[in-house]
């Protein structure tokens, strides 16, 4: 038990934590809100107009629009080979497991910047130059994959087999028993590590700075772009509709996986 | 209904041989026990009936088809797991119909089918509960209605009740052993409970170090053991080292430190060679000294009671016969023994078993 003392240090601990986190948030929000010309804050009133700037300009709209389907098929192709190299990796990975654990998650360590780096050198070493979109969505897949794959083993881990061999026991073909058994059971993980993934792609910068190409600008890089010639709160509300969708992910993650993944023991 | 054969079965795990050369047959409809401590091989062997090992060397035999190589799902093996496997994001009715609907049966007949055998296991009324919200009992039950409904040609048991508690073991013991007579089902039961394989048993195997040591009757396993380590392993026994030194009508004259004692035998046995004596604690009475030399066909031995622990209906003293001896007895419980007493120690010829001493 708390002495009434402490709990009132705790509770100003917790609230000083929360501010920290929240403060840049409230002012990118208050900052789109801006009735002035310049992003600054405290805002100068309140208004809508820089949101309907943002959805005037063709080249916000279609950066977003470029991000999205992006990010969509980033989480698409790092889902499923990152499913799959947890599944191959925790089942059969044998005395290759550690090492090819951190390949697989050598993405995280390594500064974006080098792979970006590193991707952009390969793509010309095979003639490759221009990879516009292809590229985008190779070097994205790449840094999401440990999300899924972490995300994924860490509910494989726990995963019972004796269940996979009552499926087949019970005459189910190994795929059959994929889709019925094991995968009911871990899309817990899966999902999270999907979700990760795709706010993952949304965010990143570093990777899409060096391969994106004329008419292939995601939105950060749209926004860099931006910010470098105008100050004005268009920037801002960029920021506000990617922290919207990243509230509108954590409910949606809550309501698919939250409360049932635990139960399930397995996912 | 059709007859297991294990022929020759091997299987090896790197250097190690979890399975070596083991034979057994289980009849169409009997249910033989595979007894052994763990680590023994048990339930590799189970898992190799199933298709969830590959032997190394040997064929498994199921009617009159080589499943040896058969992957698990076209075994029509019906298998209980020892933690019973359930699906967890599946109702009972659910689990239960999962082998019935991965054979195609249309939707009416499943229903059917899983509504029947609920009702055989008794759990009817509880088809839409989650494993999760069900007593260990009836997870069990669960477990036997989704083997069973499939009506596989055999039916796998691991260790089903090792995870129950001692009282409910004892009445799934029954009610197991009724449902595999009334279902009159090929059964594999594997399990380290010897109570539990002379119970349930038409037959029973005792594996040890991954080889068959003895497959026989409940009642010839534990009264006519054939090793010293199925002796040791099924219920209590003392063992004494002995010297085969002549016969005496059907009786096996032994030599022990003990004194000479007259003993059933393997018929392998013969004058001259060392043997082991096993003689149960329930077979031994405990005496007032005085009666002398033995009398046709009981053994007399003297000795000083040691110990003496109550066990409620029983009795349980340790007795120095001589030679370094301590036999274990099992008196009833008013026997008025006490520590320091001299006794008499007798046992029927036929009560005492020898057999040949060997490692095994």
């Amino acid at each position: 038990m708390l002495r009434r003392g402490e709990r009132v240090w705790l509770n100003a601990a917790v609230a000083l934590v929360y501010a920290f986190l929240l403060a840049p948030i409230v002012i990118v929000v208050l900052a789109a809100l801006n009735a002035g010309a310049y992003l600054r804050f405290p805002p100068e009133g309140l208004s809508l107009r820089w949101f309907v700037a943002f959805a005037q300009s063709r080249s916000f709209t279609r950066s977003l629009a470029f991000s999205l389907k992006l990010a969509a098929t980033a989480t698409v192709l790092s889902t499923v080979l990152g499913t799959m190299a947890s599944l191959w990796l925790v089942r059969f990975g044998g005395r290759l497991r550690t090492t090819l654990r951190i390949l697989l998650t050598a993405p995280l360590a390594v500064p974006g910047i080098l792979t970006g780096i590193a991707l952009l050198i390969f793509f010309y070493a095979l003639g490759w130059g221009k990879t516009g979109f292809g590229g985008l969505v190779i070097g994205h897949t790449l840094i999401c994959i440990p999300y899924v794959f972490l995300i994924t083993s860490a509910v494989l881990v726990r995963f019972d087999q004796s269940l996979e061999e009552a499926a087949r026991n019970l005459g189910a073909s190994p795929f059959a028993t994929f889709r019925r058994v094991t995968l009911p059971l871990i899309k817990g993980g899966v999902i999270s590590g999907a979700i990760f993934a795709f706010v993952t792609s949304y965010d990143e910068f570093n990777i899409s700075l060096l391969l994106s190409g004329v008419g292939n600008t995601p939105l950060p890089i749209q926004l860099f772009d931006y910010l470098r010639f105008s100050f004005d709160p268009t920037a801002a509300v960029a920021g506000t509709i990617s922290i919207a969708m990243a509230v509108v992910v954590v409910l949606l993650t809550q309501r698919l996986v939250g409360l049932e993944s635990l139960y399930m023991g397995g996912g | 209904m059709a007859s297991l054969r294990l022929q020759g079965l091997t299987k090896r795990f790197g250097d190690v041989v979890a399975v070596h050369e083991l034979t057994l047959e289980v009849p169409s409809g009997e249910l033989v026990a595979l007894l052994g401590p763990s680590g023994c091989g048990k339930t590799t062997t189970l898992r190799m009936v199933a298709g969830f090992d590959v032997p190394t060397r040997g064929r498994i035999v199921l009617g009159d088809r080589d499943i040896t190589a058969d992957p698990p799902e076209r075994r029509d093996c019906g298998m209980v797991f020892q933690h019973y496997a359930l699906f967890p994001h599946l109702t009972v009715e659910q689990n239960v119909a999962f082998g019935l609907e991965m054979r195609g049966l249309r939707r009416p007949d499943v229903e059917r089918r899983v509504g029947e055998i609920l009702e055989r296991v008794g759990l009817g009324g509880l088809g839409r509960r989650y494993p999760r919200q069900l007593s260990g009992g009836q997870q069990q039950r669960t477990a036997l209605a989704r083997a069973l409904v499939i009506s596989p040609r055999v039916l796998l048991l691991d260790e089903p009740l090792a995870n129950l508690d001692a009282k409910l073991r004892e009445e799934m013991r029954f009610y197991i052993r009724s449902l595999q007579r009334e279902f009159h089902i090929t059964t594999l039961y594997v399990t380290h409970d010897q109570a539990e394989a002379l119970v349930l048993a038409d037959r029973v195997a005792v594996l040890m170090n991954g080889r068959l040591q003895q497959v026989g009757a409940p009642e010839e396993i534990y009264h006519r053991p054939r090793t010293p380590a199925v002796a040791a392993f099924i219920g209590l026994t003392n063992l004494l080292p002995g010297r085969v030194t002549g016969r005496s009508g059907e009786r096996l004259v032994l030599e022990t430190p003990a004194g000479t004692v007259r003993a059933a035998g393997a018929p392998d046995l013969r004058e001259g060679m060392e043997a082991m004596l096993s003689v149960r604690p329930e077979h031994i009475e405990l005496d007032r000294p005085g009666e002398p030399a033995s009398r046709d066909g009981v053994n007399r031995l003297r000795g000083v009671v040691q110990e003496r622990t109550f066990l409620g209906s029983l009795i349980d003293f340790r007795v120095d016969v001589g030679g370094g001896v301590l036999l274990r007895v099992q008196g009833r419980g008013g026997a008025p023994q006490r520590v320091g007493e001299q006794v008499s120690v007798s046992f029927d010829t036929t009560a005492a078993w020898a057999l040949p001493r060997r490692e095994g």
